[in-house]
């Protein structure tokens, strides 16, 4: 170890220092079979094995998927059953206070564009655009009391993503890899599956690492695309290499940096970075497997609503379509959690643009959150059967959010305007106290009937920080004098909710 | 420093007027030692040393009289008033304090009143009171100029040592000396070439330039190579990055909607220039604050304040929600707030924006300094303005632009004249006049087709109709189009108005069959008509129709595509009723996007265009102006005719260019009213503030006490000297320090951006505050200082392990060596062109794009997967890359290139198999591994040996040992000699210079 560090820390904060003063979290870190860069890195390697000093509860969860829906998807039409909008449909509405709505959308009362229904023991009543849910809903736990800061996409998407409305700060997944490390060899860490149509907003601020070290960005896999990893294979340009001379080049290189090593052992760094190249290799080779759904039965692949090779879809927005690219998406959410993939983002929704290519339904619910839910419903729906008749659902947490709810009013007569003052997040699996609900809103679902108490993201973020064993309050970096946490100044365990 | 005298003595006053009133002070403490506990006990965890809620410490006398943001909460000898005893007494739940626990007795609170009537007794503390231990941190300490010490003679006979060079050795070496460790040898000239190009100028020397340094006999071989790369204008393309870092600079705004911004990059060039020309560091700092301010004729001084509007900014919260909505407040606030952050951050190292929700947890900062920094930027907005480099062409037009002002006042008044001659009604026609044809009068534009992307040549002539369903078959004698107005794309009247079209009526709603021509636009391309309705007339001959259909057949163009739009239908029948008013429409598509565009606005009624009796309020119009005096009628005309000719005189001067920057302009000069809010709350504001900076420095003022009606600008310009003047200790450590980060890999202060009690403490004090004043005193120049730190025997060292200093010091703290320093990913592209032989090295201009953009009209998607890496454009240096936030280029990502949406202190240094991929795969890396190849097939010929050696001296500038060779020749005669200059540039050793 011969870089720049504060004698006797352990744990030394501060951006930018080299790799070797923090190899127990690098991302090849605790992965490479034989020798692992930790103690690889001896001498700097934290006490007890390489874990994180936040990592101080039992683990409940070791794996995360997270689901996010772009564009802010309707509680109301959803999840939160409201009868009294029902019977007050059409009717003038009324808030008791002014409202400062987005696009001032504030029409009369909307009732839900789908009925409502009672789904498994518990009851829970569920819209039927999401009732392929009812199925696991006594796995789920609901929290209908989420506020949020901002009603502006942009502000609001970073707010779920990283815990603040300000680009440049890490996405959640990127706090969980710096914590835990890999749970693999051959695999990132932290990937993003990221709508077909393209990103959310802010595209890649929502997952990247900001003052983290790169490592920790979450890694952008296209299921389906031709090249679904970028630079997993060299450019297509490129067809003078082969896979015989790329495994020269890799011989080689590692001969030559062993060469250029000798003089220079003491700098950890030279030796991680040829095991990086070691990675890249294991990876080339799981990456593709991984992705290939080759094996995966016919009855699985109908269960997610996957039609393999399917390119001809209708130019409207239609449920087939979205359910084949959700589903599509959770389908290979499994196959990377089976293979040790620690967190999964998955998006449903595009940035804001028309046509509407995401959940922003101002203009028409029923248009945009038909086909869109109903494909997320399908699929999430599939992946949590999933992962529980394979056995991974009590050490797997899902989680679906969005960047706030919608209006109980109407705009423009079938669509509803933003609603940051209250919107649905649900927990799934690991550690969670299936069929409850945590928090309520109000008889229209304008904002938490309690207003003194409602659940924030950071509580969301505490909640499965303390599944993955992680006091929240604890995982920390410093960055330009504050040690910058994922829940900011805030955030409190959903106890209620835990099993 | 009359401020600073008021300041002191204001706390005179206050002492002295105390004393007196409390002789008994000391005796009394006892007695009041419980009310004192009490506060210990159950308010200083909130408001003490680790809390201030509120602004407020309850921990010392001087704090407790000091108050918090909101004021006072106490005042001596006042045993019944004031906020401390309110709200402990309260009996409102919600106000009382403490906020937990039981409330205060009634005893409890009578000894609090005791205390406070006896004047707020606190034993062992009375004389210093009001001091802040936290002032004592060493960053708030006037620089001092030490003397270097003694040099360490012992140090100069160890092997390959050098003796010191120069006043930095002295530092470095006496503290080595003093804690048991010993320099390390003179690094060869090899590598001291290759680690000074890449340190001064980011790219690698090339073979010849290091044998000519090698061979050099000149005693100032040395020096003189220093120097050749000072002068090269690429040291201004390196050391520019740096700085970009610091500030956050990018080509596009961010978030949602992350717009391009094309005339940001003159500021990335003047940077560039500044270092180039070793701009004196006060100028450097004033001109990026103030320059507009401080020199308005100088095109570079305008330039540098492109750094205020350097970082990230919301689109939608700035122009989609307007100011007076919560979240357009926040999105503006967020933006002074990066404008403060960005400042004080960036030119003094203090961590300001911890300030913003309460009192700075660990510095001597409170709200106040933090807001009283927003007043400065108060009156700002980010958006364009114009300049240009020739300052006569700037002053021509300022001329000009004065002589309009002037002639527009001399119009207003004569304007009065004529209102007041005309009567009331004057205004009231104008005003009828001018509104429905200028925009629209309610938000229903229209219907408005899809959009069709400009793919082809064909895509004009796509056709696009939309109809009405009457209901009944009605004979139409005659039809009205009524064009649309939308400022979106800056286009207006006549938005998506058909070049080409056909109006149809039918029996069959698919118009397969019974189809009648109404009527068409004609054979040729109609001029967009404003907002001027189409009007056409039938032949009776055409019957009756229910289905009344226009068919666009040439769309109306706008920048990369085309739609058709159009505002209103009219259908008359014999009769002169419009028919066509509400009835059922539908249309081949439409983006409906209500209110604004949907269907059914073809057929509501509202349209932009005159109103009907604008005829009628015309000639009203004219009988008023016959009122008016000639002399008044006359002089207005001829004020136009002036006006349009300043107007005539400006199209004849060189044009101006854009600059993306900060401007007062949308407020009229005149700054917001900037409160102290309550934990940053847009909604909680407490008491105004007025433009100041940091309390903690003593040395200066730390309001700005400037008269109330003093431009906007006297507050920057204020700020500026706040910040270099030379009694400033940040201003100059901060520099100094930033400058040591690069030549050392770590700073003296190893949080450059970060001096306070969390920021790493100086490894080296007495140097960085003798760097300091050297740089302060010497004009501030930073070429001095890159000669003095390179010119150390300190920076010469080798980067060799030496086991006994590294028991010691692992971390190199004390530099007993140089660090072996992995190359930026700028760096590493740029020495990849390099050794490829196909750098450009074009400087300056708006930013090579490595990205295609698609869904342009929205939030444009930059796809860098589509772009082609063997476009030359983008073979240049990679500071001139155009930077985008939202996707930020995926391969400089992955080497851990500064993140533009933050404010970037020091590079993440970060190894991944992510990483290792880009380098192998990327297409930029393969296409330049052809291009290495070929550029050393051109100059070793064909001999396999020759090309190996040829190869490797251009990228590491040595040799290969025989092994090294060995496995490259291998390489060579199975793969080719690309697959070889692949290899090399994945090296350990391209991207670890030693």
């Amino acid at each position: 170890m011969t870089s720049a560090s504060h004698p006797g820390s352990a744990f030394p904060h501060g951006n930018g220092a080299p790799l070797s003063r923090r190899g127990w979290l690098s991302t090849a870190a605790g992965g490479l079979g034989g020798m692992a860069l930790s103690s690889l890195l001896a001498g700097e390697a934290p006490p007890a094995g390489g874990t994180h000093p936040a990592l101080v509860f039992p683990v409940k969860a070791k794996r995360v998927v997270q689901l996010f829906m772009a564009g802010a998807a309707s509680h109301i039409d959803l999840w939160d059953h409201k009868p009294e909008l029902v019977k007050r449909h059409g009717e003038e509405s009324d808030f008791g206070e002014p409202v400062e709505a987005f696009q001032n959308g504030l029409g009369p009362w909307l009732k839900p564009v789908w009925d409502f229904k009672a789904h498994g023991g518990c009851g829970k009543m569920l819209s039927d655009a999401v009732a392929p849910l009812g199925d696991v809903v006594d796995r789920m736990a609901f929290i209908h009391n989420m506020v949020s800061t901002s009603g502006v996409h942009s502000a609001a998407t970073l707010l779920q993503s990283t815990g603040f409305i300000l680009p440049g700060f890490p996405g959640t997944g990127c706090w969980v890899g710096y914590a835990l490390g890999s749970l693999n060899d051959n695999l990132p860490t932290f990937v993003v599956l990221p709508d077909h149509r393209g990103y959310g907003s802010n595209g890649v601020k929502n997952w990247d690492a900001g003052f983290l070290p790169a490592q920790h960005s979450g890694t952008v896999v296209q299921p389906g695309a031709a090249e679904p990893i970028a630079d997993l294979h060299p450019h297509a340009s490129a067809q003078w290499l082969t896979t015989d001379s790329d495994a020269a080049t890799r011989r080689a290189l590692a001969r030559l940096n062993r060469a250029h090593l000798d003089g220079r052992g003491g700098d950890g760094r030279l030796e991680a970075r040829i095991r990086t190249y070691e990675l890249a290799a294991r990876m080339q080779l799981a990456a593709p497997e991984a992705l290939s759904l080759a094996d995966e039965p016919e009855h699985v692949l109908r269960m997610y609503g996957v039609e393999p090779g399917k390119t001809d879809w209708p130019t409207e927005i239609n449920i087939p379509e979205e359910t084949h690219h959700f589903g599509l998406k959770c389908l290979t959410a499994r196959r990377l959690l089976e293979r040790g993939v620690r967190f999964v983002q998955i998006w449903s929704g595009n940035d804001n643009g028309f046509p509407r290519r995401n959940w922003d339904s101002h203009e028409d619910v029923e248009r945009d959150h038909g086909p869109l839910a109903r494909g997320m419903a399908h699929g999430a729906a599939a992946l949590i059967k999933d992962l529980d008749q394979r056995g991974m659902l009590d050490d797997t947490l899902v989680i679906w959010t969005t960047e706030f709810g919608r209006m109980p009013s109407s705009q423009a007569g079938r669509g509803r305007d933003h609603n940051p003052f209250v919107f649905t997040n649900w927990l799934c699996g690991a550690g969670i106290r299936g069929g409850v609900t945590h928090g309520e809103s109000d008889q229209w679902g304008y904002k938490p009937l309690d207003r003194a108490n409602p659940t924030t993201v950071h509580d969301v973020h505490a909640t499965v920080l303390r599944l993955l064993g992680l006091e929240h309050t604890k995982l920390t970096w410093r960055h330009n004098g504050v040690d910058r946490r994922l829940t900011d100044v805030h955030g409190h365990v959903l106890t209620p909710i835990l099993s | 420093m009359v401020l600073l005298l008021s300041v002191r003595c204001r706390f005179v006053v206050v002492v002295g007027l105390l004393l007196p009133l409390q002789p008994s002070m000391a005796a009394d403490g006892d007695r009041h030692a419980p009310a004192r506990a009490l506060l210990v006990a159950r308010c200083v965890e909130c408001h003490g040393a680790d809390a201030q809620e509120g602004g407020l410490r309850l921990d010392s006398r001087g704090s407790v009289l000091r108050g918090g943001e909101y004021g006072p909460v106490a005042t001596a000898g006042s045993g019944t008033e004031g906020e401390l005893l309110d709200r402990i007494r309260t009996a409102d739940a919600d106000e009382r304090m403490p906020p937990t626990g039981a409330p205060l007795t009634a005893d409890e609170i009578a000894s609090i009143s005791a205390w406070l009537a006896d004047g707020l007794p606190w034993p062992g503390a009375e004389g210093d009171a009001d001091r802040d231990p936290r002032l004592d941190h060493w960053a708030w300490q006037p620089i001092r100029h030490p003397d270097p010490p003694a040099p360490v003679v012992a140090f100069h006979t160890l092997p390959g040592v050098e003796p010191d060079r120069n006043p930095i050795d002295a530092f470095v070496r006496a503290t080595l000396a003093k804690e048991g460790m010993r320099p390390t040898a003179v690094a060869d000239r090899r590598t001291l070439i290759r680690r000074l190009s890449f340190d001064l100028l980011g790219l690698p020397p090339t073979p010849e330039e290091i044998d000519a340094f090698v061979a050099d006999v000149d005693p100032a071989a040395y020096e003189n190579l220093v120097e050749r790369m000072l002068a090269s204008p690429r040291y201004g393309e390196r050391w520019a990055r740096h700085w970009l870092d610091v500030v956050h600079y990018g080509d596009t705004h961010g978030y949602d909607k992350d717009k391009q911004r094309p005339n940001a990059w003159p500021y990335r060039d003047w940077v560039i220039g500044a270092f180039n020309a070793d701009l004196p560091w006060a100028r450097f700092v004033a001109d990026q604050i103030a320059g507009d301010v401080l020199r308005p004729d100088d095109s570079g001084a305008i330039e540098a304040t492109g750094m205020l509007a350097a970082g990230p900014w919301d689109f939608i919260g700035h122009v989609e929600v307007p100011e007076t909505k919560t979240d357009g407040k926040i999105a503006r606030h967020l933006d002074r707030d990066d404008m403060v952050a960005n400042t004080i951050g960036t030119f003094a190292s203090v961590t300001i924006q911890c300030a913003q929700c309460h009192a700075h947890k660990f510095d001597p900062v409170s709200q106040e300094d933090y807001y009283s920094l927003q007043a400065v930027f108060a009156a700002l907005d980010r958006s364009e303005r114009t300049y240009s480099p020739d300052p006569a062409v700037m002053q021509a037009h300022a001329a000009l632009d004065a002589r309009r002002t002037d002639l527009e006042g001399l119009k207003k008044s004569l304007e009065a004249r004529r209102a007041e001659a005309a009567g009331p009604r004057l205004a009231e026609i104008d005003k009828t006049l001018a509104a429905p044809g200028g925009d629209n009068a309610t938000p229903a534009f229209g219907w408005h087709s899809e959009i069709v992307a400009a793919s082809n040549l064909t895509a004009a002539d796509t056709e696009k109709w939309v109809q009405v369903d009457l209901g009944r078959d009605v004979a139409i004698t005659r039809v009205v189009l009524h064009p649309c107005h939308d400022d979106f794309n800056g286009i207006g009247a006549g938005f998506g108005f058909p070049r080409r079209f056909r109006i149809e009526g039918s029996s069959d709603p698919t118009f397969a069959t019974n189809v009648v021509r109404l009527a068409d636009s004609g054979p040729d391309d109609l001029p967009n008509p404003g907002t001027v309705p189409q009007v056409f007339t039938v032949d009776r001959a055409s019957g009756g129709s229910r289905y009344v259909r226009v068919t666009a057949t040439r769309l109306a163009p706008r920048q990369n595509d085309f739609i058709a739009a159009i505002a209103e239908l009219d259908l008359f029948d014999a009769d002169g009723t419009n028919v066509a008013r509400g009835a059922a429409v539908s249309s081949i598509d439409s983006i409906e996007a209500p209110p604004r565009w949907q269907r059914a606005n073809l057929v509501d009624g509202e349209f932009p265009g005159p109103s009907a009796d604008a005829i009628a309020l015309r000639r009203e119009r004219d009988e008023l102006l016959a009122k008016v005096p000639a002399e008044v009628t006359d002089g207005l005309r001829t004020l136009e005719e002036e006006l349009a000719g300043l107007a005539r005189q400006r199209e004849a001067l060189p044009a101006l260019r854009p600059l993306y920057t900060v401007t007062a302009t949308q407020r009229g000069g005149i700054p917001r009213p900037i409160h102290v809010l309550a934990r940053g709350n847009v909604s909680a504001p407490g008491r105004e503030v007025g433009p100041g900076a940091l309390s903690a420095l003593t040395m200066l003022a730390p309001r700005f006490e400037l008269p109330p009606d003093a431009p906007e600008g006297a507050r920057r310009q204020a700020l500026a000297e706040w910040l270099v003047a030379p009694d400033n200790p940040l201003t100059w450590r901060s520099a100094v320090n930033r400058a040591w980060l690069h030549h050392f890999g770590r700073g003296i202060v190893d949080t450059p951006s970060d001096f306070g009690r969390m920021g790493s403490p100086p490894s080296h004090a007495a140097l960085l505050d003798w760097l300091a004043a050297e740089f302060r005193d010497g004009g501030g120049s930073l070429k001095s200082l890159h000669r003095l730190i390179v010119g150390s025997a300190t920076w010469r060292q080798r980067a060799d392990d030496d086991s006994s200093s590294a028991a010691i010091d692992s971390g190199n703290a004390r530099l007993w060596r140089q660090n072996r320093r992995r190359l930026e990913a700028e760096a590493i592209r740029d020495a990849v062109l390099a050794t490829a032989g196909t750098l450009d090295p074009t400087a300056g201009g708006p930013g090579w794009q490595d990205f295609r953009i698609e869904h342009p009209e929205h939030s444009p998607h930059y796809r860098y997967d589509l772009a082609d890496p063997a476009d030359r454009s983008t073979w240049r240096r990679s500071i001139y890359r155009f930077i985008v936030r939202s996707q930020t280029q995926p391969f400089m990502t992955s080497l851990d290139c500064a993140d533009p949406s933050m404010r970037v202190e020091k590079r993440n240094e970060s190894l991944s198999a992510i990483q290792a991929l880009a380098l192998l795969n990327n297409g930029f890396m393969t296409t330049q591994a052809v291009e290495f190849a070929a550029r050393v097939a051109r100059e070793a010929g064909d001999e396999p040996r020759a090309q190996v050696d040829r190869a490797f001296r251009i990228a590491f500038g040595r040799a290969p040992t025989d092994e090294e060779r060995g496995v490259l020749l291998e390489l060579l005669r199975s793969h080719g000699l690309s697959a070889v200059c692949r290899t090399l540039v994945n090296l350990n050793e391209f991207t670890f210079i030693d």
